[in-house]
């Protein structure tokens, strides 16, 4: 009814997202409404911002509300698999995993989407 | 056109009587009607003497008129089922775990509870057609608003997430987007005045004036605007013979002048029953009482005395309602005085059960014993200084006239709005940009920050040493509940963050170490008390039941039970008043095997419990006087 399925059929995301993170679980919009203020999440969210800013097709997963995207990644689902919640965040660019554990930083990010596009 | 009736009130006012009443009277008169609770301490299937349960039911004898109970706990558990399964097929347990964890959340059971809801509000049919009035016997007033403000607040956390980073409060964000169509509809329904009506219930004292007028304002600021009341518990006037219900009438009258004048709207007046109203024949002799007579009407007590009067022979009918001052004070004391080191206090129960009373009666008679006394409150509804008859802001301050008693209020949007502005602040001054500013504005909006604020500010005062004795006038069960769990569920959580940031990190452990203190703080009977309060009903008494087990899921205890508004011997002095101690003595009787606790009686008063002078007194009273070590 207001779930999705795994049995779904549907192909999963229509294109792929050239950044996508997958998030680790939080108990509130971008873990704000938590005990202290988390400056990463926050640089996280200005990324977010930015790269959307600049046309990129940005995504964000979390395996409650979209385990299809996690499964749709090999590589996503091989780590989640072997480390559990430790492998999370996990960001890939076009589809390659180039950060597991945290958040990459803005520099990262940069440098996969040139490498990706050379 | 269907039309959509609410009913709205505090635990105990009656609303689920009156909204029965009123679905018979439409039903009788020709319309094919439809009345559902999504109340979780429902009972509907009490009222009308059949089983109802999660189904649309047939009520026997009353041809148009049908029934149906939302179960709130299975409505839960359904959800979380069909949100888990594709995590439980695919991924490992650990995580599985986690998501569970999660999908547990205080969220949850309000999602699913309001999803449920709305199916009601887009098909109301069953089968054989539409219905012409469906009518809602909802969840009494706190949660009640809380559920109707949900659909706004989500709308706009939707809206947030969407321009934002695509994470709301919620949980299952799919599931949200996918919904968002029938919670506007639902929304946009609640709003049109052709197709909704709200009626609030309530009886004529001050609590529940107050209470009402604050509803009703929510209300009206989310645009709900089509209102009309139900005053109920009118005593007759044929009971001023009885001097403890003449005085009470007095006041009534007194109070019934102050509605009139405060809450101008089409207002119908329910006569004080002596008995309950249960079987489809008495519904209908009070939808006639309802919808044809006014209280005043000379054949009010005739009918009101119709009931149950072989109640008044039985040998429980007798005894336990005249030992109504003979509180058994060698088990009550030590539930309510310091043991090891302090003792924190909690009064449990429902809007209008005199939880605030039995909180003030309590912390003034502890001061006065010379313990070092906070009296404070997380009920957005708060009226401890009407009750102490001293101002109570939101910082502690001592209450003028008690030595050793200090008071304050802890306003949950307040500390969600002083939490958002430091959050926000803090978040300038690291040089956050503006766009971000913008989005945290918008998800610090989410239904949880005023909570999660709250209990912070809790937190920070059970933290305190200045105390020997803090009692909590709690926010009412359901809320008091979430606010419970939150920390068990917190610190579970925070478990599993694995934010890379450093401060957030060590901050999260300051914050783990504070919670596990106050979870194990609550679990210790030397140190902490769990009073539940209700007066001796069916409803009052099967709410404080369903919090009792939830609260026993979190390893917590009823310490005491407090049962309020007893009519002492004086009631006796009509049939009518013997008709209703008969009907409290069944009860009474019930509550120390149910709760398996020590009862406390406060007697009905003829007058509202109000200032210093008449909490001491009542104090004196209830507790005598003991001595003290100093």
């Amino acid at each position: 009814m207001s779930t999705i399925s795994l049995l779904d059929t549907r192909p999963a995301a229509p294109a792929q997202a050239d950044v996508a993170f997958y998030d680790p679980p939080m108990c509130c919009p971008t873990g704000l409404c938590g005990p202290a203020l988390d400056q990463t999440l926050l640089d996280t969210n200005e990324l977010v911002l930015d790269l959307k800013a600049r046309g990129l097709h940005v995504e964000r997963y979390q395996m409650i509300g979209s385990p299809q995207a996690f499964l749709a990644n090999p590589e996503v689902m091989r780590l989640v698999r072997a480390l559990n919640m430790a492998a999370l965040p996990i960001t890939a660019v076009r589809g390659v995993v180039i950060r597991s554990g945290a958040y990459p930083t803005r520099a990262e990010v940069e440098a996969a989407l040139d490498g990706g596009a050379a | 056109m269907t039309h959509f009736r609410f009913f709205s009130g505090k635990g105990g006012v009656g609303k689920t009587s009156m909204a029965c009443t009123t679905a018979v009277h439409h039903a009788d008169s020709g319309r094919r009607t439809l009345i559902v609770t999504t109340d979780p301490a429902s009972n509907l299937g009490d009222v009308f003497a059949q089983p109802i349960g999660h189904a649309i039911t047939p009520i026997t004898g009353v041809p148009n008129l049908f029934a149906m109970e939302i179960d709130a706990d299975q409505a839960t558990q359904e959800y979380i089922d069909h949100a888990m399964a594709p995590i439980r097929a695919a991924f490992p347990p650990q995580i599985v775990a986690v998501m569970e964890e999660q999908m547990s959340g205080p969220c949850t059971a309000e999602v699913a509870a309001f999803d449920r809801f709305t199916d009601f509000i887009d098909v109301p049919s069953d089968g054989g057609g539409a219905f012409d009035v469906v009518i809602f016997d909802t969840a009494p007033t706190g949660h009640t608003l809380r559920l109707i403000a949900l659909p706004v607040e989500w709308t706009r956390s939707i809206d947030a997430a969407e321009q934002g980073s695509g994470q709301t409060c919620i949980g299952p964000t799919a599931a949200i987007q996918d919904a968002k169509h029938k919670y506007e509809r639902a929304v946009a329904i609640m709003r049109d005045p052709a197709a909704t009506t709200f009626t609030f219930v309530l009886q004529p004292e001050a609590t529940s004036l107050r209470e009402t007028r604050r509803a009703m304002g929510e209300l009206h600021t989310l645009g709900i605007t089509s209102q009309d009341l139900i005053v109920n518990a009118v005593i007759p006037a044929a009971e001023a013979a009885n001097p403890l219900f003449a005085a009470r009438r007095a006041m009534q009258q007194d109070y019934l002048a102050q509605i009139a004048h405060a809450l101008p709207l089409p207002t119908q007046q329910m006569p004080l029953l002596s008995g309950e109203i249960t079987g489809v024949e008495r519904l209908r002799a009070v939808a006639g009482l309802l919808f044809a007579g006014d209280a005043t009407d000379p054949l009010t007590p005739a009918l009101s005395q119709g009931a149950r009067v072989s109640d008044l022979s039985s040998p429980a009918g007798r005894g336990a309602g005249g030992e109504d001052s003979n509180n058994d004070l060698a088990a009550i004391l030590p539930r309510l005085l310091p043991d090891a080191g302090r003792r924190t206090i909690f009064f449990a129960g429902k809007g209008g059960v005199g939880k605030t009373v039995a909180s003030c009666v309590t912390a003034v008679w502890l001061a006065r014993q010379g313990f070092r006394t906070l009296l404070l409150t997380t009920d957005p509804a708060a009226h401890l200084g009407d009750v102490l008859g001293v101002p109570v802001g939101d910082s502690v301050a001592p209450v003028p006239g008690v030595p050793n008693l200090s008071a304050t209020k802890i306003d949950p949007q307040a500390a969600g709005a002083a939490y958002k502005a430091r959050i926000l602040a803090d978040a300038r001054a690291r040089g956050r940009s503006a766009e971000s500013i913008a989005v945290m504005q918008e998800e610090l909006d989410s239904p949880c920050t005023e909570e999660i604020a709250a209990f912070d500010l809790f937190i920070d005062y059970a933290a305190q040493d200045a105390w020997d004795v803090i009692v909590f006038d709690t926010a009412p069960t359901g809320h008091t509940l979430r606010m419970l769990e939150l920390p068990m569920d917190w610190s579970q959580q925070l478990d599993v963050k694995v934010f890379a940031s450093v401060d957030g990190a060590a901050a999260d452990d300051v914050a783990k170490a504070r919670f596990a203190g106050v979870i194990a703080m609550m679990r210790d009977p030397r140190q902490s008390t769990f009073a539940f309060v209700l007066y001796p009903e069916a409803t009052p008494i099967l709410e404080a039941a369903r919090a009792v087990e939830e609260l026993a899921t979190l390893g917590l205890r009823p310490g005491l039970v407090v049962a309020n508004y007893v009519l002492p011997v004086d009631a006796d002095a009509t049939p009518f008043g013997r008709a209703r101690r008969a009907m409290q003595a069944r009860y009474l009787a019930e509550l120390p095997v149910r709760f398996a606790a020590p009862v406390l009686r406060i007697p009905l008063l003829t007058h509202e419990v109000q200032g210093l002078d008449v909490l001491t007194a009542l104090g004196a009273q209830l507790y005598g006087y003991v001595e003290v070590p100093q």
